[in-house]
């Protein structure tokens, strides 16, 4: 109901980017709704918003769950250019979509034009350990190169969810 | 109520209408029935929403366009909010186009969420500068556009596309490098396209190489045709068909020819069938004459003068005036059965419909209906004829039987009212036939019932134009006036037979109405309520036919006639009943603890009245359809009130007559007795004569009773009795009977108090009264001393009873006791032993006391002379 009160409370604006199948959209329900979704729908473009506390301070996060798959990469620039921070996810049980990860940070920092961009890169699918295919190594190596942060995550246990999403916030 | 939905999350958050939407959110609803609305970009998709759980929804998007909150509306939490949009665009997806959403395969579930805009303008390009629009909120007025670039447009599909407007448009707030971007996004993009070109042929080098080879081939082939065939091939085609055309030709005209020949002979029997068809005409028209069936016939004149009317062969000619000769004997037939009665009103219309169809002459439908007018009025009049015959006769017959009933019935002379008696009598023989007139009323009725009914459905049939003949209009009044004759012949002769005094002596059809023996009428009387019915049942069936109202008054006013001389012979009759009353008094007296001793004759009175009453309100007083009651006419409520009178009185007349004739009668054997029977005059008379019942003296006194009573219990009763059966209060006659019975009463009084003093004193005036009483003490004390000294001896009892009679006469007649009647009475007293014994003679004294006491009336009348007038009326 607060809405529509004197004072708009702060918006942010973030982007899930990232290969397809690797959990952007089950993050973001783990995130939104503390719910895991089993079953695997491509997704196009949804659009969440959520009102969290952070520092006494209500802000609105509104996250843009955006589409893995090399069909939409065209248009991805339009997305990007409205993001104000980015969370890269790959699978750790997929090399693949790890080396992707390089190409989603080209093309931001390409549309934003900005190397201090919010930026997050993020490990998904860590239950999935026994599948693991990329290192945490491999991945922190990445992540300082880039200078950013790197997190592991489990959408489906919901480990390090939060961080996610208030780190997210917080840069 | 619990708290409103709220909606945070919508997957996709764009598509095309009927995009698959999931809406996810927090209070989204209870349950799939809490689901009351769903709206997204103010379209309403409740209809699609599937509810999945209380944080999902999933529903298809409709046809809105731009962004739009997603608004959820529970039944518990109300109308919620949205912190996302949807944002829906029209555009058309080729298999080409680069699309942001899923295209569903799954068709639409609505088809006009297909309802895709294919102009142009609404295509929804995406940004061929590739920049996002997202930001782009704040829109450029697009009026300033209009102002800055007058003749150019923004589209991208238009002619007069210009850059700038483009821009400003879709790009105002954008920076100069996302400018540069796009400017380099889209070279790249027509680059692009560009090398798509080169690398399309390069693909598909293999297959462009094998259609040049093709074509080559094809080409060879063709010059070595042209080398075999030459350089038109298709010479020797069109020779080939030429030849195969002739060929057909030939096959069909044959065939044509056949057919042409068929159709000739057809021709020919057709030609041969219509000729036997009129030369056989005149024969098959006599046939069917004969066989009665018309409709052939017509049909077959109508065939032959369609066919051969305009001919100019003369052997046709001469057929055809052979068919008109037959055809004209047909019409003659025809008119004389038309004339023929009695007939249905069907057989009618069909023989005025033949005669039609011939074309006959003149109007067959109207002669039809001229000729059943009159047959209806020559069968009433026959009727009328045969009936009065008939009665006639009756009325002869009845004349001779009567001359001879006289001598065969003296008694009815006695009574001096020969011819009503005689009447009656006869009527009472004649009850078991019915009288000739009530024969006739049921005849005529039944004529009319039947026939007249006929005669106007003809009628309106002519006018409806269902006979199929010209209509004159000046036969309308004449068909009224026939219709108006015909019903008054029937009212006429009806009262001619039951009526003759309603109708005027003096007019001119007087005659045809014929007259009635003026006998036989009192005969009708009793069969009038019948006549009343047979009427009414003719009456029913003409207002059933819709009349024209002045007919039906004709018979209104007949059966108003009708009732109103019913009642009254009704109330007539039952007046002579009752006036007749007297003779069968029994003078059986029944005693009544409040009314005293009254004979059955009032309850017999009371009978006849109430079966008069029912009777006239049975068959008169209600009308019934379209008729007015009888009571509201003034001339018949004054009748009504006459007619009871007459019944009242007639019962004081009864009584009257029970009272006085006996009277006269009684005068007669009465007065010579009076010299011997002084004193009890009724018991003399009722030795004398005690076959015809109470003495007089009783009579009186019962007749007197009866009066009372009819006046004080009977008529206020007979007053209610009219009134229950719906007749007008008669206050009139009862007061004028109330007042003939008081009249009646007060005479009966007078002839009994004159009766009572005249054994003595009738005959004598007062004055003489003294005179001759003094004679007759006189005589008697010498009677009386005659018969006490022709006694020899006395017994106790017989002493004391002549000893006791002498002395009361003694001292009654005292004052008029002559000196020679006072020695008379001492002899007569002498002659008796003395009593020795005191007690013996005080039984004397006793029984003259008791005398005295007893007999003190008739002793004052032998008191003061002056005062014996006014005795006599104590005495009563």
């Amino acid at each position: 109901m607060s809405k529509k009160p004197n004072q708009q409370p702060a918006l942010h604006k973030v982007i899930m980017v990232g290969s397809g199948g690797v959990g952007k959209s089950a993050l973001t329900l783990q995130f939104m709704y503390d719910e895991f979704v089993e079953d695997y729908e491509p997704t196009k473009a949804d659009s969440y918003r959520k009102k969290v506390v952070l520092d006494g301070e209500e802000v609105q996060i509104d996250i843009l769950d955006t589409a893995g798959q090399e069909d939409y990469a065209a248009i991805r620039d339009n997305y990007f250019r409205s993001g104000e921070g980015f969370l890269c996810v790959f699978s750790i049980t997929e090399d693949e979509s790890f080396q992707a990860t390089q190409e989603f940070r080209d093309q931001i920092l390409r549309v934003k034009n900005d190397e201090n961009i919010p930026f997050l890169l993020v490990g998904n699918k860590s239950d999935l350990d026994e599948k693991r295919k990329v290192s945490l190594a491999e991945a922190n190596a990445r992540a300082q190169q880039w200078g950013v942060p790197y997190v592991e995550t489990s959408a489906k246990t919901r480990d390090n969810v939060d961080k996610v999403g208030i780190f997210s916030l917080v840069v | 109520m619990g708290p409103p939905p709220v909606v945070t999350g919508v997957s996709p958050k764009e598509g095309p209408p009927g995009t698959r939407v999931t809406v996810r959110g927090e209070f989204l609803g209870t349950g799939p029935a809490d689901l009351q609305g769903l709206t997204i970009c103010d379209c309403d998709c409740l209809l699609s929403a599937e509810w999945k759980s209380s944080n999902k929804i999933i529903a298809r998007s409709g046809p809105g366009k731009g962004r739009g909150d997603i608004i959820v509306t529970t039944r518990y939490g109300g109308r919620g909010t949205s912190t996302v949009q949807f944002r829906g665009y029209h555009e058309t997806i080729g298999p080409m186009k680069e699309s942001a959403v899923w295209v569903e395969e799954a068709p639409l579930q609505t088809l006009a969420w297909g309802r895709r805009s294919m102009s142009p303008t609404n295509y929804q390009h995406e940004d061929p500068l590739g920049l996002s629009v997202e930001e782009n909120d704040k829109k450029f007025p697009e009026d300033d556009l209009h102002e800055l670039f007058p003749e150019g447009s923004g589209d991208l599909a238009s002619e007069h596309f210009l850059a700038g407007w483009f821009l400003l448009e879709h790009h105002h707030a954008t920076t100069f490098d996302d400018l540069r971007a796009g400017l380099a996004f889209l070279r790249r993009k027509v680059d692009g396209q560009k090398e798509g070109q080169l690398s399309f042929l390069k693909a598909n080098v293999g297959s462009v190489m094998d259609q040049l080879d093709t074509l080559m081939i094809l080409k060879d082939k063709f010059e070595t045709d042209v080398k075999e065939h030459g350089p038109d091939p298709t010479v020797e085609v069109e020779k080939a068909i030429q030849e195969s055309m002739l060929e057909a030709d030939k096959l069909f005209n044959e065939v044509l020819a056949r057919r042409d020949r068929a159709d000739a002979t057809r021709n020919a029997l057709g030609v041969l069938q219509r000729f036997k068809f009129l030369f056989g005409l005149p024969v098959s028209i006599e046939r069917n004459i004969r066989k009665g069936d018309y409709d052939v016939v017509i049909n077959d004149y109508a065939r032959a003068k369609n066919l051969f009317s305009n001919t100019d062969v003369a052997i046709f000619k001469k057929v055809l005036v052979e068919v008109e000769q037959r055809i004209n004997r047909l019409r003659e037939i025809l008119q004389n059965k038309l004339q023929e009665m009695p007939s249905t009103l069907e057989e009618q219309k069909k023989i005025i419909r033949n005669l039609v169809n011939l074309e006959a002459t003149g109007d067959p439908a109207w002669d039809g209906i001229c000729c059943h007018s009159s047959f209806i009025s020559q069968r009433l009049s026959s009727c009328r004829d045969e009936h009065i015959a008939a009665e006639i006769a009756v009325v002869e017959d009845t004349g001779k039987t009567s001359k001879s009933g006289l001598h065969s019935t003296p008694l009815s002379h006695k009574f001096g009212k020969s011819s009503s008696n005689s009447n009656n009598s006869q009527s009472q023989d004649l009850l078991s036939s019915v009288p000739q007139r009530v024969l006739f009323v049921e005849e005529l009725t039944e004529i009319v019932s039947y026939r007249f009914p006929d005669l106007w459905k003809l009628g309106q049939a002519y006018f409806s134009g269902e006979l199929h003949v010209k209509i004159e209009p000046s036969r309308q009044a004449q068909f009224k006036r026939m219709v108006l004759t015909a019903i008054e012949l029937f009212s006429g002769l009806l009262r001619a037979a039951v009526l003759p005094h309603t109708l005027d002596r003096m007019s001119v059809q007087r005659q045809t109405y014929g007259t009635w023996p003026s006998q036989g009428m009192e005969a009708v009387v009793p069969w009038l309520p019948r006549c009343l019915r047979y009427v009414r049942a003719t009456y029913s069936s003409l207002i059933r036919l819709d009349l024209p109202g002045e007919v039906l008054d004709i018979v209104a006013i007949l059966i108003f006639d009708l009732r109103l001389h019913c009642m009254s012979t009704l109330f007539q009759q039952a007046s002579e009943h009752v006036k007749s009353l007297h003779k069968g008094e029994t003078w059986k007296i029944e005693f009544d603890s409040k009314h005293g001793g009254i004979t059955d004759l009032p309850s017999q009175f009371e009978c006849k009245v109430q079966e008069v009453v029912q009777r006239v309100k049975e068959s008169v007083l209600l009308g019934e359809q379209r008729e007015t009651p009888l009571l509201e006419n003034s001339n018949a409520q004054r009748e009504l009130s006459a007619l009871v009178q007459g019944l009242l009185l007639s019962f004081s007349q009864s009584l009257e007559h029970l009272a006085f004739s006996n009277e006269a009668m009684m005068q007669e054997d009465h007065s010579p007795a009076v010299s011997q029977l002084i004193g009890c005059p009724a018991v003399y008379r009722g030795h004398e004569k005690e076959s015809s019942g109470p003495a007089w003296e009783q009579r009186l006194l019962t007749t007197l009773s009866n009066c009372q009573y009819t006046a004080k219990v009977l008529l206020p009763h007979l007053s209610d009795l009219f009134a229950r059966h719906g007749f007008p209060s008669p206050i009139l006659p009862i007061a004028a009977a109330t007042n003939a019975l008081n009249t009646l009463e007060r005479r009966i009084l007078e002839v009994y108090l004159e009766q009572k003093s005249d054994p003595l004193v009738h005959r004598v005036s007062p004055s003489l009264v003294s005179r001759v009483l003094t004679q007759i003490v006189e005589t008697v004390a010498e009677e009386l001393s005659r018969l006490m000294s022709c006694v020899t001896r006395f017994s106790v009892e017989g002493n004391q009873q002549a000893r006791a009679d002498i002395q009361a006469i003694q001292e009654t007649a005292r004052l008029f006791t002559t000196p020679t009647a006072q020695s008379f009475f001492d002899e007569a007293l002498e002659a008796i032993p003395p009593l020795t014994n005191a007690a013996d003679k005080k039984v004397v004294e006793d029984t003259l006391a008791k005398f005295r006491v007893r007999m003190r009336l008739q002793l004052m009348c032998f008191g003061d002379p002056k005062n014996q007038q006014a005795v006599a009326v104590a005495g009563m």
